[in-house]
């Protein structure tokens, strides 16, 4: 892109560039900021809408386990889903770490409970005693 | 923000090329607007989990009437608080606001109903004033 500011013969042609040069860096700041780079482990399921708890700030992350509505568990929207024996070991491996297992379930709201609560006795047995469901905001 | 593309001194002219700036400007804005995703804002809820031979463990009287199953019955999915059946996530809440809260409240599904429902449930519960929900699956 090349923006002639130079006229022809004496007269001089300048160009104000600062206006424009002041949005589009806004514009670049807004989004980097509003860019979010973690979504590789946010499988797209219909959450259930409801208006949770109305948590406030930010919390870390911890592991995302996403179950869809056919009732398949997705841990990574790049792999392809998981049984529940895959997920137990997942489980455990990321448990042994240090720290209180953070797990948030995002499950389909048409999603089959069967599958659901067979997640739910994983967690369980792995040693998670608090399971954070993810829900859609409404409106 | 303010660059002068051109700053006269005497007779000399300086002129300041900002041409590969707004380039590279350019190009970021271009980057960030195909990459980003506008995800829909999401909240949590938070029960503690048992399965159930561990809630079975502890149970008396004050246990059970603090307990809400999510069933199955005749085609419709229903909550079930002692002897009463509720159809909506509104009379759930309701009934709910009615208990003692210190007690804490049990949310227990069984196969057939949609997940959809169950986290209604438990939604309700909290709205009700609960602070100890704990989400207990159903053995077939």
């Amino acid at each position: 892109m090349r923006f002639s500011n130079r006229g022809q013969g004496d007269r001089t042609l300048i160009l104000e560039l600062t206006s424009m040069v002041d949005i589009v860096f806004l514009l670049v700041i807004f989004f980097m900021v509003t860019s979010d780079f973690a979504r590789d482990a946010r499988a797209e399921v219909s959450l259930p809408r409801l208006d949770g708890e109305q948590m406030e700030g930010m919390e870390e992350a911890g592991m995302y386990i996403n179950l869809n509505e056919n009732g398949e568990i997705v841990l990574s929207t790049s792999e392809p889903p998981v049984t529940l024996e895959e997920l137990d070991a997942k489980l455990r491996s990321y448990i042994s770490g240090e720290g209180a297992p953070q797990v948030t379930l995002r499950a389909d709201r048409n999603a089959p409970i069967s599958m659901f609560n067979q997640i739910v006795k994983v967690l369980e047995s792995s040693g998670v005693s608090s399971v954070r469901m993810a829900t859609e905001v409404p409106g | 923000m303010r660059f002068s593309t051109k700053h006269q001194r005497g007779g000399k002219n300086l002129v300041m090329n900002m041409t590969s700036l707004i380039d590279v400007t350019f190009l970021l804005l271009v980057y960030f607007m195909v990459s980003t995703v506008m995800a829909r804002p999401e909240d949590r809820l938070t029960p503690t989990i048992q399965t159930q031979n561990q809630s079975a463990g502890g149970s008396d009287a004050d246990f059970q009437a603090q307990s809400v199953d999510v069933l199955l019955r005749d085609g419709v999915q229903v909550y079930q608080l002692g002897q009463q059946t509720m159809r909506t996530e509104q009379e759930l809440r309701q009934r709910l606001s009615g208990l003692p809260l210190d007690l804490g409240v049990f949310i227990r599904a069984g196969d057939g109903v949609s997940v959809g429902f169950t986290m209604a449930a438990i939604q309700a519960a909290r709205d009700a004033g609960f602070r100890q929900v704990t989400y207990v699956p159903l053995e077939k």
